[in-house]
């Protein structure tokens, strides 16, 4: 217990870490309430590598869709359905 | 959008410590829940299909290398983070750093895959510091993550991160509808070339 301001940061950290562990996706299934810092941390790296990983997929996908199509048509095509729904 | 309102509110007062503190959770909380808006994923998408217009444009010169099948899909990639970034309106520290970057790095990062040893944390230091060297790793690897973000401070971190996510999950659902509606145009017969891909 040395310094005022560390023991804050220690608060803002732990609220800051339950507030991560509500986004990632096992705590929503399996409704766990508290894990442990290091599992939070750890859960989150492999969350935002496997969303980087569907990001890059779905970039190769569009990249061979747009190679295939007329771009100004698909655009016309997106821009539609955009403000149809 | 009523929530952009909020913004004007936190500047000055974040500064100050105890009850300003709080007021700012709650602002970035409904900022979190912006990502998810409807508004913002249609914001994303048309900048997103800009973006694939300029890939498409500067591709054109060499169309049927197998090769530029690759660099394509890394051109797309990053025009997708780029328009991402900016989505983001330089809020947070992860889209300014996405916007600074240049097109190279993303290359180059996979290459140098620096193995650090296990660091072993001296004996004293470790008793005087509160979190435990395991955390440190872990936050290590997360800053490696989120771009523009390995020298912060762990609270700082984590609110880039929870951002981070947030914008991803947008940045994936946007993308998939943008493929959907784009291969559905394809295999409708409008588009000259056949690769219609079974879905």
């Amino acid at each position: 217990m040395s310094s005022r301001r560390s023991r804050i940061s220690e608060e803002e950290i732990t609220e800051l870490i339950s507030k991560l562990q509500s986004l990632l996706p096992e705590t929503r299934r399996r409704g766990a309430s508290r894990a442990s810092a290091a599992k939070v941390l750890k859960e989150t790296c492999n969350y935002i590598k496997s969303l980087h990983r569907e990001v890059d997929d779905l970039s190769g996908r569009l990249s061979e869709l747009m190679a295939t199509m007329d771009v100004d048509s698909a655009q016309a095509e997106i821009v539609r359905s955009l403000f149809r729904s | 959008m009523a929530i952009s309102d909020a913004e004007g509110e936190s500047p000055a007062a974040a500064k100050e410590v105890g009850g300003e503190r709080k007021r700012k959770r709650l602002a970035e909380r409904s900022l979190l829940a912006k990502w998810k808006t409807e508004g913002e994923r249609k914001s994303y998408s048309s900048k997103l299909i800009e973006a694939l217009r300029v890939v498409r444009r500067s591709s054109c010169p060499a169309p049927a290398a197998v090769a530029t099948d690759c660099s394509r899909s890394r051109a797309v990639r990053v025009a997708a983070d780029r328009a991402l970034a900016v989505t983001a309106r330089g809020r947070s520290r992860w889209s300014r750093a996405i916007l600074s970057r240049r097109t190279l790095k993303l290359r180059s990062r996979a290459r140098v895959a620096r193995l650090k040893p296990p660091a072993a944390a001296a004996g004293p230091r470790a008793a005087e510091r509160r979190k435990p060297p395991a955390l440190e790793q872990k936050a290590r690897v997360l800053g490696r993550l989120v771009p523009g973000c390995r020298k912060l401070p762990l609270a700082t971190l984590l609110e880039e991160a929870t951002d981070y996510i947030a914008a991803l999950e947008m940045q994936v659902r946007a993308m998939s509808a943008v493929a959907e509606i784009l291969s559905a145009a394809a295999g409708g017969g409008r588009s000259s070339s056949v690769a219609a891909e079974p879905m």
